[in-house]
């Protein structure tokens, strides 16, 4: 258990450390709700102001953009530079890693999302979450779902660019179909029916629904739908550890 | 003599093939044992085999007793491993680096006896990416001998340090030893394999042909030589004298190849005295591991 709480404090730290990742993880979502912001604010959509719409779903984004970059790229780069290859001679067991990282991001997560609900309540005037548990657990069962989900898939690249472009590609048709940018009212049928094959949707609609309007124990097919996600990605994951990208 | 590694007929294919055939050999407690051979000969493959990262095609190896890649945990509580080109972390610090190693393992980290050994006070706080090779080194062999391993496995451990780093990676890796650590090194550097190692096993294309001390392998195998400078002796003066291997001229500088030094020597001042011809800087070569090298080499192009 030592090695896991080390290993995620360790990782915490040297995130911390590089500035780059930090302006992506932290900064973006910020400058981008405040486009949008910019953009949308005033016109209601279901009943919803700009920023009970869209800064729930901006923090359902940076659950996806943690998950692929900062685990997912971060752990391929570990892959082809031989970080994890010198892990596989220790005593050090896959799931150990997994969970440190898993640590790790829900804590960058954290920062990011209170980050994001502190400047929609500065500048939008949002408030608190409505039903601020069923919030929260709608949260961790998104992380559950989402880390292992990105993960497996990057563990699939070789390297750390084949990483960053599965990654890229994941991200950028979520962002766009799911719900989190465009409404999914305003797409033809069939873009419609492809946004509820993506795990972002369900993610965005449970955030949404419980910052807004009911709590989770109305969600039980978001919920669903996510729990098993994450049972096959946790399965495929540590089943499927890779230590090098041969 | 107690054995903490038995390899036993083990072969290795990629494809269809061999980067190791047939090897066998065991390594005994306590002693620092090498594996040479040019590049792509098949030590790193076969260190990995024994490490239990590579699973062999064939032969058994056996590794404290262990079938290393059936039992690699339980192996990897008990030896150390320095890779080639593994790095850890960029941005983690020296320190952070020895004390997340050091939660690896269950037992008692030796952590600041390594600061200490390895003079790695001046550079704990300092991040991996920001050290020189060297000092790389350093760090790297101590996160492999964090925990007191029984085996520490070394991948050309010196490989693209300057001389002088190399003698100090020299001496530490005398100084483990001492702890009572088994060490089992690779490298093509054969100065390094002479003064370091006890016993040397030399691989050419994945097969052991020969393994003794450095000792014993010079003085069975290396034909030995003999160097001086005159400007009026020719090849063909010295190539008639009986056993006489080879002679190697450049700008009167004269590299003969003998079966004995010094009866050869004898009638190269003969001749000379006779002809009244003048001679320099006679000396009688030791053979070194590296004409070994280049002999077996010359004996792979003639078959």
């Amino acid at each position: 258990m030592n090695a896991v709480v080390q290993l995620a404090i360790l990782e915490t730290k040297m995130f911390f450390r590089d500035r780059l990742s930090v302006f992506w993880t932290f900064l973006f979502p910020v400058v981008m709700i405040w486009l949008f912001g910019s953009m949308f604010v005033g016109s209601e959509m279901n009943g919803l102001t700009f920023a009970e719409q869209f800064v729930p779903s901006w923090i359902g984004v940076n659950i996806v953009t943690t998950s692929f970059f900062t685990l997912g790229t971060v752990l391929a780069g570990y892959r082809e530079t031989g970080v994890l290859r010198r892990y596989q001679s220790t005593p050090l067991q896959p799931w150990k890693i997994l969970a440190a990282h898993t640590v790790q991001g829900t804590v960058i997560f954290f920062f990011s999302a209170v980050l994001l609900m502190v400047f929609g309540m500065w500048m939008y005037s949002l408030s608190l979450p409505e039903y601020i548990g069923s919030t929260l657990l709608a949260l961790v069962i998104s992380i559950l779902a989402f880390f292992p989900f990105a993960l497996f898939l990057t563990s699939l690249a070789k390297n750390t660019q084949a990483a960053a472009a599965i990654s890229s590609l994941f991200l950028n048709v979520m962002l766009f179909l799911s719900g989190a940018t465009f409404p999914i009212a305003f797409m033809p049928e069939a873009l419609q029916l492809v946004a509820k094959l993506l795990p972002l949707y369900y993610v965005i609609n449970l955030l949404r629904g419980t910052w807004n309007e009911a709590p989770i124990s109305s969600y039980g097919f978001e919920v669903g739908i996510l729990l098993g996600i994450s049972i096959v990605s946790i399965l495929l994951a540590s089943r499927f550890f890779r230590w090098n990208g041969k | 003599m107690e054995h903490v590694i038995i390899v036993k007929g083990v072969s290795k294919k990629y494809g269809s093939v061999f980067a190791v055939k047939d090897l066998s050999f065991a390594v005994k407690k306590g002693e620092i044992f090498g594996i040479i051979g040019p590049n792509g000969a098949g030590k790193t493959t076969t260190l990995e085999m024994l490490e239990g990262v590579l699973k062999p095609n064939s032969g058994t190896i056996d590794v404290l007793g262990y079938v290393p890649t059936k039992q690699l945990r339980a192996l990897n509580k008990r030896i150390g491993v320095q890779f080639q080109s593994t790095s850890i972390q960029k941005k983690m610090k020296v320190k952070e680096a020895l004390q997340l190693f050091a939660s690896f393992y269950d037992g008692p980290s030796q952590k600041d006896h390594l600061i200490e050994l390895l003079g790695l006070q001046e550079k704990l706080n300092v991040h991996f990416e920001d050290l020189s090779g060297g000092w790389k080194q350093r760090v790297t062999l101590a996160l492999a001998t964090i925990h007191q391993p029984e085996i520490l496995f070394l991948d050309e451990p010196s490989m693209g340090l300057d001389p002088h780093a190399r003698r100090e990676m020299w001496s530490l890796i005398e100084r483990l030893r001492k702890q009572g650590c088994t060490i089992v090194i690779t490298t093509h550097y054969m100065e390094e394999a002479e003064k370091l190692c006890d016993r040397v096993a030399m691989i050419y294309h994945g097969e052991l042909k020969a393994l003794n001390t450095p000792q014993q392998l010079l003085r069975g195998n290396v034909s030995k030589n003999i160097t001086f400078e005159s400007h009026q002796l020719k090849c063909e003066d010295i190539e008639p004298i009986p056993g006489v291997i080879r002679v190697e001229e450049n700008h009167g500088l004269f590299h003969v190849f003998c079966k004995n030094q010094q009866e050869t020597a004898y009638h190269i001042f003969r001749i000379c005295h006779e002809r009244e011809i003048s001679l320099s800087n006679f000396n009688f070569e030791k053979g070194t591991l590296d004409d070994l090298f280049v002999h077996y080499l010359e004996e792979e192009v003639v078959q």
